[in-house]
């Protein structure tokens, strides 16, 4: 897995690449913990993410309890396919919010 | 084999003088190498250097784990320092480890990095310092230190520089050595007490029912111990109260709320015969105490054997598969995502459940890694996969096939990832074709 983090007129964007599984997720787990400290709006662009397992969602379901406890913004953007399908699997679909492009998702949290 | 006296008491002459050193290299190595207990090898490893440099003194410092100190762990001759504690960069030994070069000080008086504490503690006057460092590689472990040469004119040589950083580094081998065998040691321990946590865990599990049971259920842990469970157990009015669950990630962490959970489902399973409303009462529970994200797919419900009907609630867990009498598959999909991830206030209500006449047919409920493992032919499973292997084995009793799918998994070419469960419910009654 590798990450690029940018920022979008106070907007942090943090994006993965590749498996985020049992190895990657504590990075990604720190990486995004670490944003959610130095920033109130975070988004997560998963379009490149192959694939995702337990692990890497209780990461990205950690960021976002921690985000509404402290009254952040927390949103998924540009789900890649397979990442996009065990979300609606396990209905997460419904706990995260998510948009279909980065674009959308800036123009929803600034 | 022979036991060779060490070379002390020898000696050394000219040519003789390399054959000594190479013996004393060859003599700490033997010990080091068939002793158990490192502290008390290294204090012989100093004394046979001190020995054999002719120094009045000898002393064998080793850094702490954070790095931050120095402590005497043996010494030999002059002074009784062992146990003294000093910071990584104090005094000579302590410059001789941060630069990680050998140093010869022939007049300490001249050197501002000497320690006169130590002196006026053990009330000996240092002369003279022969210093190296043990390590290997970059790897710093401490430094051996000698002080005041006795024979010759007092002073220490290149060469006996050149003989200490050898030895130095023998001891360094051999501390790193001792470690790793530790490391061993603890990881066997921890093994161990994992094992004890497994057999904990395979005491929740169901005990086994007999042929004519209408649940059989079979877990295969891809580790030592698991973060899947299920669990079936019959209710005081005939029907049969049943959950499986997989948490989220692997190993102690998923283990523990893995015990949690089942623990409270067949505890509230007892009272609350409502599956939505049992799941509603655990998601309440494991949100409370929910740390790192962790969370649990679910399914849960009651089979009443006399009526052939199942009612259950899926929480965020992989589809179940209903296999009806004419052989057709129909999944069913969650309706609410896992549990311990949102707290929903109460007015929110119950999960939402199915009611599912199985009229003949079986229903099996399985964890992801059933359809993510690899089948014996090397392929992947998948769902479709899943479906041909219980078609294949229609033939088989409920625990036949259960148990074909888990040994088709255990026995593929790729090693488990994850682990795999499995649970069916067979309808019974006369006219189903079960």
């Amino acid at each position: 897995m590798i990450h690029r983090i940018k920022d979008e007129n106070g907007v942090t964007v943090v994006a993965f690449e590749g498996d985020v599984d049992l190895e990657s997720s504590p990075e990604a787990r720190r990486i995004l913990l670490d944003c959610l400290g130095r920033t109130s709006s975070l988004l997560v662009d998963l379009s490149a993410v192959t694939y995702i397992d337990s692990s890497g969602i209780a990461s990205l379901v950690e960021s976002f309890q921690n985000a509404r406890k402290a009254g952040r913004h927390f949103a998924l953007v540009a789900v890649s396919g397979s990442v996009l399908s065990v979300l609606r699997l396990s209905r997460l679909d419904k706990v995260f919010t998510i948009y279909d492009t980065l674009e959308d998702g800036l123009a929803r949290a600034g | 084999m022979a036991e060779q006296k060490p070379s002390q008491n020898r000696l050394p002459e000219g040519g003789n003088r390399v054959l000594d050193h190479l013996e004393l290299a060859a003599v700490m190595g033997r010990d080091f190498a068939a002793s158990l207990d490192i502290e008390d090898s290294l204090r012989r490893a100093v004394e046979h250097i001190t020995r054999h440099l002719d120094a009045a003194g000898g002393a064998l410092f080793l850094l702490d784990e954070s790095g931050d100190h120095l402590r005497c762990h043996a010494c030999f001759g002059a002074t009784e320092i062992t146990g003294l504690v000093l910071k990584s960069d104090e005094g000579i030994v302590g410059r001789c480890v941060q630069t990680n070069c050998a140093e010869m000080v022939r007049d300490v008086t001249r050197d501002r990095d000497f320690q006169k504490s130590v002196d006026e503690q053990t009330g000996y006057t240092t002369r003279s310092i022969l210093c190296a460092p043990m390590s290997v590689k970059d790897r710093r472990i401490g430094a051996i230190e000698l002080i005041n040469k006795l024979g010759g004119d007092g002073t220490f040589s290149d060469a006996d520089l050149h003989l200490l950083q050898a030895l130095s580094s023998v001891a360094a081998l051999a501390v790193i050595n001792a470690r790793m065998a530790e490391a061993l040691v603890e990881q066997e321990r921890l093994r161990r007490e994992l094992e004890l946590a497994a057999e904990i865990q395979r005491s929740l599990l169901p005990r086994r029912r007999p042929e004519s049971f209408p649940v059989h259920g079979a877990y295969h842990p891809a580790r030592i111990v698991s973060g899947d469970f299920y669990d079936f157990f019959p209710l005081d009015d005939g029907r049969i109260c049943f959950n499986l669950g997989d948490v989220s990630g692997k190993g102690l962490n998923a283990a523990l709320l893995m015990a949690k959970t089942a623990s409270l489902y067949r505890c509230l399973g007892k009272t609350v015969h409502e599956p939505g409303r049992l799941l509603a009462l655990l998601n309440g529970e494991i949100c409370e105490t929910a740390t790192r994200g962790m969370f649990v797919t679910m399914v849960g419900g009651v089979y009443d054997p006399e009526t052939g009907i199942v009612r259950l609630a899926n929480a965020g867990h992989e589809p179940p598969l209903f296999h009806d009498r004419q052989g057709d598959f129909t999944p069913l999909p969650a309706e609410a995502p896992p549990l311990g991830i949102l707290s929903l206030p109460a007015a929110d209500g119950d999960f939402p459940e199915t009611e599912l006449r199985l009229d003949g047919g079986t229903l099996y409920v399985f964890t992801d890694g059933v359809t993510e493992g690899y089948a014996d032919d090397g392929a992947p499973l998948e769902v479709e996969g899943l479906k041909a292997l219980i078609r294949k084995n229609d033939s088989l009793t409920l625990a036949g096939r259960v148990d074909a799918v888990i040994s088709c998994l255990k026995q593929g070419a790729e090693a488990l990832r994850d682990d795999v469960t499995m649970l069916a419910i067979e309808d019974r009654r006369k006219g189903g074709n079960g």
